[in-house]
C-alpha cells in the first residue's frame, strides 16, 4: 500500500495498532520514518481543499479545489477541480504518479476557456506545487531510502510525545541540505518539520494546525508552510473529507476532467 | 564694530592663538566624525510624492538596478565553452554575498515557455551544459524561437549574451566593483567580458568625482598661492589670505561633522565656493594696505592697520552678509544636501569675514607689515595710471560698452532658451572611457542599459486579467517601442500571456496576441504557476492583479531620452484611464530625473529670491534704492552669461553646474559692494565725479582684478581634470569670475557714473 511521508493534502493516517507493536524498544530514525511511510491508509479519499497563499506584503489569494484521490496499487491517481476564483472555475488538473522508479508523473490540465486538455510535464519533485510553498516532494512522495535518518531526541510538543528525526538527502544536489521532523509517537504523523536550504540555513517550517480521526484514520486537516526567507506562506485546509467512499476508477479520465463538477 | 575690532586687536597673539586652537578643534572633529554619503537615495526628499510612490513600487515588484555582464564571442555563443561560462559565471555571481541568489538572470536561470506536442511546458533552457552539436543546436533553436529571451538575453547576431545581477542601492563599493571586474576577467578568452549597468556608472561616478577633486584641489590651491604671491608681492599677505580660506573651510566642515551631517557630493562644492569668495576679503584688505602705504610710506604698523580697518570693515561686512544671505536662500530647497550646502557655505562665508577682520590685522600686528619693495610700489602706481585711463575709456566709449553688454546679454538670453537639464550619470564620463564604450556596446546589441518602470494601478482586483486593459498595455508597448529609436524594448505581463497563447496554439504566430477572454487569461496564469516559477510573475504584476509593472529599456539615461519615452507613454493615458487604470513611474532613472528637476527649480527660485533680498539689503546699506539696483548688475550679468554660455555650448544643467549660479551671487555681490563703497567714499572725499571714479578704479578695480586673476588661474587647473564634470566646473567658475569682474568695472561702473548718485546729493547740499 502506498503511503505518504507527510500526508498533507490527503492527510490519511491510520493509527495502526500493528505498527505500534512493531516498534522496537530502541527505535532508529530510519524505522520511525519507515513507520510513517509504510503506514496503511485508505484506498481513496475526496474532499474540499482550500489553499491560501500569503505573500510578504500580507496579500492573500484563496483557491478552492474539490479533489479526488485513489490508490491503484502500483500508481496513485488524483484529480482536482477548481471551484474558485470564478475565472478559473472548472479548470481541472489530473496527476498519475507511479511507484516505478524513474518513471515521471503524467499530468494533464484542462482549460475550460480553451476547451482543451493539455499535458504538462513534471520535471522535478523540487518544483513548487501551484505557486504554493509546498514542493511536490513536500506533499508526499519521498521514499525513506532517499535520505539518511537519525533519531536526534524525544520531545513533547503540545503535550504529545514526539520523536525528532533528522533526514539528510543522499543526493547532494537535492534542494534541501537536511530536514528535521517531529513525529507523533503513537500516531506516526509529522506534526512539525523544518527544511534547511543548500547553505544549511532554515528555509521553511511546516506546522500541522489540526488533525482528526476520520473513518478510523488519523487525518491532518490544517497545515501551514512558511518560507521564512521569503516570508511567504501557504495554508492548506481540508473539509468535507470522506475516506474509502468508493470512488469509481472512471473518475480519473480526461473525459471527466472536461465534464467538470 | 570698529571699536570692538580695535579692542580685540590690542591682543593680536591671543586672537591668533584662540583662532588656531578652535580651528584645530574643528579639524579634529572633522577628521573623526566626517562621513561621506554615497547612497544617492539618501539625497532625495523621501516625503516627495514621486519618490514615495517609486520606493513603494520598487518594493512591490522588487525593482532594483542591475549590473550587466556581457559575454561576447565573435564566433557565436552557442558552443559548449561559452554556454559553460554563462552557467559558471551565473553561479559565481549567485554565490557572492552582496547578491541575492534570485536576483541573477541569465540564459541559465531563465524560464523557457515552450509548446509541446500536446501542451505547454516551462523549463530551464539548460541545466547541464549541452556538449553535442545537436543539443547545442536545440538550445539555439529554443532561444531563437522565444521572443521573451532572444534580443533580451541573447543578441540578435547570436554573438553576445548577458547576465544581469540586480543589487540593492547600498551594496556598491569600490571593492565590490573590483570583485565583479576581476570575476569577469577570470572568465575571459576567447570570450570577452564587458561590465556595465547603472550601479556601475553611479558607483564609479560617486567615487571618481571626489577622488579627482582630492587630486586636483591641492594643485588649485598651489596655483592660487603662487598667483597671490605674484600679485600681493607678500609672503605674509598670501599666507594670511590663504589661512582665512583654509580656516573658514575647516570650521564649516567641522561644524557639519559636529552636527553629524554627512558629506554629500554637493558638499564638495563648499571649499570651491569658499576659495572663490574667501580670498576676496584678504585681497581687498591687503590691496588697501598697499595703496595706503604707497601714499603714506612713513606710517606705523598701528596706523596702517587702523586705517585698513576703518576703511574696509564696512565693505567686508556688507559683502559677507549679502553673500551669506544669498546662500541661506538655498534653505528654501526641498533637497536636504542643498539646504546644508547653503547653510554651511553661508557659515563659512561669515567665518571668512571674521577671520579677515581679525586674523589679517592680528597677523600684521604680530608679524609686522608686509615688506613691499619700493619698486613694487612704483609698479603699483603704473597700474594706477592704467586704472585711470581705463575708467576714462569706459565713460568715453560708453555706447560701445552699453551696446556690447546688450549684445552679450541678448546672446546669452538666446542661449538660456537652449539650456537643457540632464540627470544622466553616463554623460558625465569621457566619451572614450571604458564605461561609456561598454554601455554603447551593450546598447548596440540589446534593448538598452537604462530602464524606466511604468507602474499601472487599478482600484479593482483582477484588473490586469481584463483583456481590454491588457490590449491597451500591449498597444502602448508596441507604440513606444516602435516609434522611438531610444527605446529598445519593453517587458510586461502581456509578454507572458502572448507567449503562452502562442505556444498553446502550436506556435502559431497568429496567436501571439492577448488572449480573448478574462477566463483564458486567468487559466493561462494558473497554468504558468503550475508549470513554472511564479516568482518571475511577481516582477510584472502583483498578487491581486491590481498593479502591474511595465519595464522599458532605454538606450541612454539622459533626460532627453527619458522625457521622450514619457511623452510617448503619456499618449496612452486616456485609454488606460477609461479603464480606471492609473499610471505612474518608478525606478532610479526616473527618480534621478525628478530629483534633478527639483534641484534646478529650487536653485532658480532661490536665485531670484536671493537677488530680491540682496537688492533690498544693498538699498538699506547704502540708503538708496538705485544703488540696490546698480549693485545687482554684476550678479545678473554673471548669472545670465553663465546660463547663456551653457546653452550655447550645449553644456547641460546638472546638480553641479546649477549650483554654480550661487557663485554669481557670492562674487558678483562682493565686487559690487567693494566698488560702490569705495566710490561713495571717494565721491564724498573729492566731490569730483571723474577723480572719484579714477580713484575707485585704482583701489577697488585693482583688488577686483587681482581677485579675478587669482581664482581664475586656480580654477583653470581643473581643465586638466580627468572627470568631465570637474572640467566644466573649472571652466564655469573661471567664466563667472571673469564676467563678474568685467560687469562690475564696465556696465555697473557706467551706470553708477551716469546716475550721478553721490553728486546730485552734494549739489543739493
Amino acid at each position: 500500500m502506498k503511503t505518504k511521508l507527510l500526508p498533507l493534502v490527503l492527510g490519511l493516517v491510520i493509527s495502526s495498532q500493528s505498527a505500534l507493536t512493531f516498534a522496537q524498544e530502541k527505535i532508529t530514525g530510519l524505522q520511525i520514518i519507515e513507520n510513517v511511510y509504510s503506514r496503511p491508509t485508505g484506498t481513496d479519499s475526496q474532499g474540499d481543499l482550500t489553499m491560501s497563499l500569503i505573500n510578504a506584503q500580507g496579500d492573500q489569494r484563496v483557491r478552492e479545489i474539490k479533489q479526488f484521490i485513489k490508490d491503484f496499487g502500483d500508481s496513485e491517481k488524483k484529480i482536482m477541480f477548481f471551484v474558485s476564483p470564478a475565472d478559473v472555475r472548472n479548470t481541472s488538473f489530473m496527476n498519475w504518479s507511479y511507484d516505478e522508479e524513474d518513471k515521471d508523473d503524467d499530468q494533464w490540465i484542462y482549460l475550460p476557456a480553451l476547451k482543451k486538455t493539455k499535458r504538462i510535464s513534471s520535471d522535478s519533485k523540487s518544483d513548487y506545487f501551484m505557486g504554493s510553498d509546498f514542493t511536490y516532494d513536500d506533499l508526499g512522495d519521498r521514499h525513506p531510502s532517499d535520505d539518511t535518518h537519525k533519531l536526534l531526541r524525544e520531545e513533547t510538543v503540545d503535550d504529545e510525545a514526539c520523536y525528532v528525526v533528522e533526514s539528510i538527502p543522499k543526493d547532494e544536489e537535492y534542494m534541501y541540505s537536511r530536514t528535521v521532523t517531529w513525529i507523533l509517537k503513537d500516531k506516526w504523523i509529522g506534526l512539525k518539520k523544518e527544511f534547511y536550504d543548500e547553505d544549511g540555513e532554515l528555509l521553511k517550517t511546516l506546522t500541522v494546525k489540526k488533525y482528526e480521526k476520520i473513518s478510523g484514520y488519523w487525518t491532518i486537516l490544517h497545515s501551514e508552510m512558511l518560507n521564512v526567507q521569503k516570508n511567504h506562506s501557504t495554508k492548506m485546509e481540508l473539509t468535507n473529507l470522506k475516506i474509502d467512499s468508493g470512488i469509481s476508477n472512471d473518475t480519473f479520465t480526461e473525459r471527466i476532467m472536461k465534464r467538470g463538477l | 564694530m570698529e571699536r570692538l575690532l580695535n579692542k580685540l586687536l590690542k591682543f593680536p597673539w591671543l586672537m591668533l592663538i584662540l583662532i588656531l586652537i578652535t580651528s584645530a578643534g574643528f579639524f579634529k572633529i572633522m577628521k573623526s566624525n566626517s562621513r561621506m554619503e554615497t547612497d544617492l537615495d539618501e539625497y532625495m526628499p523621501q516625503n516627495h510624492s514621486a519618490f514615495v510612490y517609486s520606493n513603494q513600487a520598487e518594493e512591490w515588484f522588487n525593482i532594483k538596478d542591475g549590473i550587466i555582464i556581457a559575454i561576447e564571442n565573435p564566433d557565436g555563443i552557442f558552443n559548449s565553452g561559452t554556454i559553460e561560462k554563462v552557467k559558471d559565471l551565473t553561479k559565481a555571481l549567485q554565490s557572492m554575498e552582496q547578491i541575492n541568489k534570485d536576483d541573477v538572470t541569465s540564459l541559465y536561470t531563465a524560464d523557457n515557455i515552450i509548446g509541446t506536442e500536446d501542451g505547454m511546458d516551462v523549463k530551464p533552457f539548460f541545466k547541464r551544459t549541452p556538449k553535442t552539436d545537436e543539443a547545442l543546436e536545440q538550445l539555439r533553436i529554443n532561444v531563437l524561437n522565444n521572443e521573451m529571451i532572444f534580443g533580451r538575453l541573447v543578441s540578435a547576431d547570436e554573438k553576445v549574451t548577458v547576465i544581469i545581477a540586480e543589487i540593492e542601492d547600498d551594496v556598491f563599493s569600490q571593492e565590490f566593483y573590483q570583485q565583479i571586474v576581476d570575476l569577469g576577467k577570470s572568465f575571459e578568452g576567447p570570450e570577452k567580458i564587458h561590465v556595465a549597468g547603472r550601479p556601475i556608472v553611479e558607483g564609479t561616478m560617486a567615487l571618481l568625482g571626489p577622488a579627482d577633486m582630492k587630486r586636483m584641489v591641492p594643485i588649485v590651491i598651489a596655483v592660487i598661492i603662487l598667483v597671490l604671491l605674484l600679485l600681493l608681492k607678500s609672503v605674509k599677505g598670501t599666507f594670511f589670505t590663504m589661512l582665512v580660506v583654509l580656516f573658514s573651510t575647516v570650521w564649516a566642515f567641522g561644524l557639519m561633522a559636529a552636527f553629524g551631517i554627512p558629506i554629500y557630493a554637493v558638499s564638495t562644492m563648499i571649499p570651491v565656493m569658499l576659495i572663490a569668495i574667501g580670498v576676496a576679503d584678504g585681497i581687498h584688505l591687503y590691496s588697501h594696505l598697499h595703496l595706503f602705504l604707497n601714499e603714506n610710506p612713513d606710517a606705523t604698523q598701528k596706523q596702517a592697520v587702523a586705517n585698513m580697518i576703518q576703511g574696509m570693515w564696512k565693505p567686508v561686512v556688507m559683502t559677507s552678509v549679502t553673500t551669506a544671505v544669498g546662500f541661506i536662500s538655498l534653505l528654501t530647497s526641498q533637497v536636504y544636501p542643498i539646504k546644508y550646502f547653503g547653510l554651511f557655505t553661508a557659515f563659512g562665508v561669515m567665518m571668512a569675514m571674521v577671520f579677515s577682520l581679525i586674523l589679517i590685522p592680528a597677523g600684521i600686528m604680530a608679524f609686522g607689515l608686509p615688506k613691499w619693495k619700493k619698486g613694487a610700489a612704483e609698479k603699483a602706481s603704473n597700474k594706477n595710471s592704467f586704472a585711470f585711463t581705463f575708467s576714462e575709456k569706459v565713460i568715453k566709449y560708453k555706447y560701445i560698452t552699453i551696446i556690447a553688454t546688450l549684445i552679450i546679454v541678448a546672446l546669452s538670453i538666446a542661449g538660456i532658451g537652449k539650456v537643457w537639464i540632464n540627470s544622466s550619470f553616463l554623460d558625465k564620463f569621457e566619451r572614450d572611457s571604458d564605461i561609456v564604450l561598454t554601455d554603447q556596446f551593450i546598447n548596440e546589441h540589446f534593448g538598452g542599459t537604462s530602464t524606466l518602470n511604468v507602474i499601472l494601478d487599478s482600484p479593482e482586483k483582477d484588473a490586469f486579467k481584463n483583456p481590454e486593459i491588457l490590449n491597451a498595455i500591449d498597444k502602448m508597448q508596441q507604440d513606444v517601442d516602435g516609434s522611438l529609436q531610444v527605446v529598445g524594448n519593453s517587458f510586461a505581463l502581456t509578454d507572458y500571456l502572448k507567449r503562452m497563447n502562442k505556444v498553446m496554439h502550436a506556435d502559431d504566430e497568429a496567436y501571439n496576441i492577448i488572449p480573448e477572454s478574462r477566463e483564458l487569461v486567468a487559466q493561462y496564469l494558473l497554468l504558468y504557476e503550475m508549470s513554472g516559477d511564479p516568482e518571475n510573475l511577481w516582477k510584472v504584476v502583483d498578487y491581486n492583479y491590481q498593479k502591474a509593472n511595465l519595464t522599458f529599456q532605454l538606450k541612454s539615461d539622459n533626460s532627453k531620452t527619458i522625457n521622450s519615452a514619457i511623452a510617448a507613454i503619456e499618449r496612452h493615458i486616456p485609454e488606460l484611464e477609461r479603464n480606471n487604470v492609473q499610471l505612474n513611474y518608478a525606478g532610479s532613472g526616473y527618480k534621478g530625473l525628478v530629483f534633478t528637476d527639483l534641484i534646478l527649480k529650487g536653485q532658480i527660485s532661490s536665485l531670484f529670491l536671493s537677488l530680491i533680498i540682496i537688492v533690498g539689503l544693498l538699498s538699506l546699506m547704502f540708503k538708496k534704492f538705485t544703488i540696490g539696483l546698480i549693485g545687482a548688475v554684476p550678479i545678473i550679468i554673471t548669472a545670465v552669461i553663465s546660463f547663456g554660455v551653457m546653452g550655447l555650448l550645449n553644456i547641460p544643467l546638472s546638480t553641479t553646474t546649477a549650483l554654480l549660479s550661487s557663485i554669481a551671487i557670492g562674487i558678483g555681490i562682493d565686487y559690487a559692494v567693494h566698488f560702490l563703497e569705495r566710490y561713495k567714499i571717494y565721491a564724498l572725499e573729492t566731490g569730483d565725479k571723474k577723480s572719484a571714479s579714477q580713484l575707485t578704479m585704482q583701489h577697488s578695480g585693482r583688488a577686483i582684478v587681482f581677485n579675478a586673476i587669482v581664482v581664475i588661474a586656480g580654477f583653470l587647473v581643473l581643465l586638466f581634470s580627468v572627470f568631465p564634470p570637474n572640467r566644466a566646473l573649472g571652466a564655469l567658475v573661471s567664466l563667472n569670475m571673469f564676467t563678474s569682474f568685467l560687469g562690475t568695472v564696465t556696465i555697473m561702473y557706467l551706470w553708477l557714473f551716469v546716475s550721478n548718485i553721490y553728486f546730485n546729493k552734494n549739489k543739493k547740499r
